[in-house]
């Protein structure tokens, strides 16, 4: 697509963490570790570490890490238009859609709109939302008033009734992701047909692991009626197609269900013991499709999609390793909470 | 004009029970930049509670003000005092009952709008269910083994709606649709009823409240919808009259509310930046001229009697990048001032370009679109749009006029060349002459350019820039040698030896100052030196080059006009004319717009990108009303 992005997307596989890397930052003493930081473009999260009060850094760890993310996102849309450019921008909107999850618990619990305002993740160029004026609604009703005036309306109608029957917030934030990752399907689908394998094959990835824990957390964690189940899981054609994820919903027990998907599926879930387990083994397979993504000659949008969900993944092992320095967690709590499976941590 | 006023940095420390009143006064002094306050040992924010009650109350404000239209203009009587943060709590909360009720009734009007709109559906949707072969009333029996509802969803979701039921035994069968609702039966057995409530919830399911009268006589349902539809228009107007009864009840207050919001702005906005505090003391700090000190000294003595401290200091050296730049500009130079800040903000002490732009910007302009009839019709449009582009329109005018000008002293008028002599030269019938005038304003403008650079440099503490590099006097010595070189060349002067001379030992200096500068290996420095020194002279020449267009573009207007006459004297006389006319049309619209923008770009790289930084921060005063109100 470009040369500008060709090259970006290589120069970002650099800072990638290999998993061995993220073990050894348990370890590390505070300056080596601020360098590791620093040599894998992760300067932004060193503010704070080991220097508690020092710098004036307001922001949370998580919404440093999302800065982050967003600002490399920006680097990498910049040649993209089109249907690539809505794509790679609608992948940032749900660190916006968790945003109006907050707004939205905020005002079930009364916060108060500095409070609220402070919890929010500043989206830079990506935002769409005034979060001044969302923070400083009055209630619910008036705040879905607002939303639906804006440009998550789609996905925030969803929600509305949902919230009117019954003030859960699961029933909230279950209609914002499926809208949320609806939309994702619809806008990657064009992309789909024009890029072809390698991009669908992340999308399948993501789509197909996001139905099965959903799946199974709603099955067996919140003890919900297959058919309700079925209904909050996100519309696929991927591997989990509908009258397969009809079929495992209507199963009574994790075991059950893990042993009717497709049999490549067993293989990658064989023993896991909890959804947890699941999750970890699951984003592990797609971690490993998404790096044979980026080291292939694949377009450069697919590429550029498969750095930024390897980078998620690495950040969320680093915020586990500074989370557990800054608590003082040992260092086998903080190897649980990295991108592994247990049995592979032991 | 030509540089920002010199600035004092102060610390006003006071009772903490008085900041609320001091940052009044500083809003009403007028000239008061806050900054973040830097005393350590104060450690509390004791505005932050006064900002957060301020923010909120402020919104609903807003909110109320839209609703209700109160727009009177406020007056702020002279010896108001802002209110305490108990004050401004308390009439936060009395703006949060207000706008409660006001939303309630907002509230039930939408949700009556609502079931109104939906009222109207379930008419169609009644129309055609009198005419299907059902027996409705044993279809919604209580008793039957068989739950059915009748109801409505979006229509987005009817097809996983229909596969969620189809888990449960269930059947969907839609019969209308009305927008994006989707009117459906669905049934299945009672048995897993239980089953399918989360999902209809979660799916936005709306049961139908079908009448009983329906289930025996579907006619009569005729009679119940339209009393439903009475009933809600009683309740609507019932709502309305809330609204009203609301804003003649709270409209006199509104007003109250937002004068003490307006006093109470100042220390909310001072709070952003960081009003820091200690038990019973705040200190605000901040920017203010120099040559103001004393008038505020005596406006805090007259308002607080003592009971407050003001520190001053000049700026230091490591804070000038953060120091805000006040520029007072006069009326006829304001019009300009956004086209210099559309590139950057003069830092503080930098010189300010503002009115040698408009002087050169006005020259280039005219000099390239000099024709008296073109500058006309810009100086006439431009006044004609005043009241749409604002003082912008000054700029139009101004340009317009230098535009006639030059169009006098090239003899040009609407193109025409013969109709008046040309008072001072004619570019096409003197080329060489127009593009050596053109160079020779090039190198004028850089050598000014060069200086103020120099100057901005030693002002800010980089003498060793300000005196070696290539943009500064080292740099000036080499150009205007080489200068004097290529003039000597070309057998206008003799002065060939002390030029060269003077070029060399400029370039000598440059070099030496990049290889001191260059902090890298042998290699690296050699090549660093040589080609910054080699890019040195290439940028000044082409620098000076680039005037060359100042001339070229005075050529292309009349080279425009001479075809458009070619095309128009094949025409017969109507298409002449039309010619002529549309083809100024042209020519004012897509060269004019062209030489504007060359004129710009000149200013831009030629110009600002040598000396100015435009990375300063504008002096923003503490105001009492946002700008836009104001305004």
């Amino acid at each position: 697509m470009s040369a500008y992005l060709n090259t970006r997307v290589s120069l970002y596989a650099g800072l990638l963490w290999q998993d061995e890397e993220l073990d050894t930052l348990l370890g590390m003493a505070d300056d080596a570790f601020v360098d590791t930081l620093t040599r894998h473009g992760l300067h932004g999260l060193v503010p704070g570490f080991g220097t508690p009060g020092r710098q004036q850094e307001t922001r949370s760890l998580e919404q440093r890490i999302i800065a982050q993310i967003l600002d490399e996102t920006r680097v990498l849309i910049r040649p993209l238009s089109g249907n690539a450019r809505t794509f790679m921008t609608y992948w940032t909107a749900r660190f916006e859609v968790s945003n109006i999850k907050t707004l939205l618990r905020s005002k079930m619990t009364g916060e108060s709109p500095a409070a609220v305002l402070a919890q929010l993740t500043p989206m830079g160029i990506f935002g769409r939302l005034d979060n001044q004026d969302l923070a400083h609604a009055e209630d619910v009703g008036e705040l879905l008033r607002r939303l639906e005036a804006g440009p998550y309306a789609s996905i925030v109608r969803h929600a509305r009734r949902a919230i009117e029957l019954s003030h859960d917030p699961f029933n909230l934030d279950a209609a914002l992701d499926r809208g949320y990752y609806e939309g994702l399907i619809a806008r990657g689908q064009p992309l789909e047909d024009t890029v072809g394998l390698p991009f669908r094959a992340l999308m399948a990835n993501l789509i197909d692991r996001i139905n099965l824990v959903w799946l199974l957390r709603y099955r067996f964690n919140y003890k919900l009626p297959p058919a309700q189940v079925y209904y909050l899981l996100v519309g696929s054609r991927y591997s989990l197609t509908g009258a397969r994820l009809q079929q495992l919903a209507a199963l009574d027990s994790l075991e059950a269900v893990l042993a009717a998907l497709p049999p490549p599926w067993q293989s990658r879930l064989s023993g896991a013991a909890d959804i947890p387990d699941v999750f970890f083994r699951m984003e592990r397979a797609a971690a490993e499709q998404a790096l044979r993504v980026l080291r292939s000659n694949a377009p450069d949008i697919a590429r550029a999609f498969a750095y930024l969900i390897l980078r998620e993944r690495d950040l969320r092992g680093v915020r586990a390793a500074l989370r557990g320095r800054q608590l003082g967690l040992p260092d086998a709590h903080v190897r649980q909470a990295l991108h592994r499976t247990p049995a592979e941590a032991s | 004009m030509l540089r920002a006023e010199p600035l004092l940095r102060i610390q006003l420390l006071m009772l903490a029970s008085e900041a609320q009143d001091a940052a009044l006064a500083l809003a009403q002094f007028g000239v008061f930049n806050p900054a973040p306050c830097t005393l350590d040992a104060l450690e509390e924010s004791p505005a932050a509670a006064y900002r957060e009650a301020w923010l909120e109350a402020e919104s609903r404000l807003a909110k109320l003000l839209e609703q209700c239209g109160e727009s009177r203009l406020l007056q702020l009587p002279e010896n108001a005092e802002a209110p305490v943060l108990a004050d401004l709590q308390e009439l936060n909360r009395w703006l949060k009952g207000v706008w409660s009720s006001c939303l309630a009734s907002h509230e039930s009007e939408a949700q009556i709008k609502d079931a109104l709109s939906h009222l109207d559906a379930l008419e169609e949707t009644l129309t055609k269910l009198e005419r299907l072969n059902v027996d409705l009333a044993h279809l919604l029996r209580q008793d039957s083994l068989l739950v059915v509802h009748i109801g409505s969803l979006p229509s987005t979701g009817m097809k996983r709606v229909t596969e969620a039921l189809s888990m449960t035994g269930h059947l969907v069968s839609s019969f209308d649709q009305v927008g994006e609702q989707v009117f459906a039966v669905i049934a299945g057995p009672r048995a897993r009823h239980e089953e399918v409530h989360g999902l209809l919830a979660q799916a936005g399911w709306r049961e139908l409240p079908v009448p009983v009268e329906l289930r025996t006589h579907p006619q009569a349902a005729r009679a119940w919808l339209e009393q439903e539809r009475a009933r809600l228009n009683a309740e609507s107007g019932a709502e309305c009259q809330v609204m009203d009864d609301l804003r003649k009840q709270f409209g006199p207050r509104l007003y109250e509310a937002r004068l003490r919001l307006a006093l109470a702005r100042p220390l909310a906005e001072a709070a952003l930046l960081g009003v820091r505090g200690q038990g019973g003391l705040a200190a605000l700090s901040g920017w203010i001229p120099r040559q103001k000190l004393d008038v505020l000294r005596e406006m805090l003595e007259a308002r607080f009697q003592g009971r407050y401290m003001l520190n001053q200091r000049e700026p230091v050296a490591s804070e000038v990048a953060e120091v805000p730049s006040l520029v007072r500009y006069p009326g006829w130079l304001k019009p300009f001032v956004p086209l210099v800040k559309s590139y950057g903000v003069p830092r503080y002490g930098e010189f300010d370009p503002a009115l040698p732009f408009a002087v050169t910007y006005l020259l280039l302009f005219g000099a390239m679109f000099g024709d008296i009839g073109h500058g006309a019709v810009i100086l006439l449009l431009a006044a004609a749009l005043y009241r749409r582009l604002g003082p912008m329109a000054w700029v139009g005018i101004a340009a317009g006029a230098v535009s006639m000008l030059f169009g006098l002293l090239y003899g040009s008028i609407f193109g025409y060349e013969d109709i008046i002599e040309p008072l001072w030269l004619s570019p096409l019938h003197d080329p060489i002459r127009a593009l050596t005038i053109a160079v020779a304003f090039g190198v004028g403008f850089i050598v000014f350019t060069l200086l103020v650079n120099a100057r901005n440099k030693f002002i800010a503490g980089h003498v060793g820039e300000a005196l070696f590099d290539s943009n500064g006097l080292a740099g000036l010595v080499f150009y205007l040698g080489a200068v004097g070189s290529v003039v000597s060349l070309t057998g206008a002067a003799d002065f060939g030896e002390p030029a060269g001379l003077m070029a060399g030992a400029g370039i000598l200096m440059v070099a030496g100052f990049k290889w001191v500068e260059a902090k890298a290996g042998l290699g690296e420095r050699i090549l660093v030196t040589a080609i910054e020194t080699l890019e040195t002279g290439i940028n000044l020449f082409a620098n000076t080059l680039s005037f060359m267009r100042v001339a070229a573009f005075s050529l292309n207007h009349v080279a425009l006009a001479l075809a458009i006459f070619t095309l128009a004297n094949g025409l017969g006389t109507a298409g002449h004319w039309l010619t002529i006319v549309l083809g100024n049309v042209v020519i004012i619209v897509l060269e004019g717009g062209i030489v504007a923008i060359q004129a710009l770009r000149l200013m831009y790289y030629e110009g600002f990108s040598r000396f100015f930084s435009g990375d300063g921060i504008e002096f923003m005063p503490l105001r009492l009303l946002p700008e836009r109100v104001k305004s």
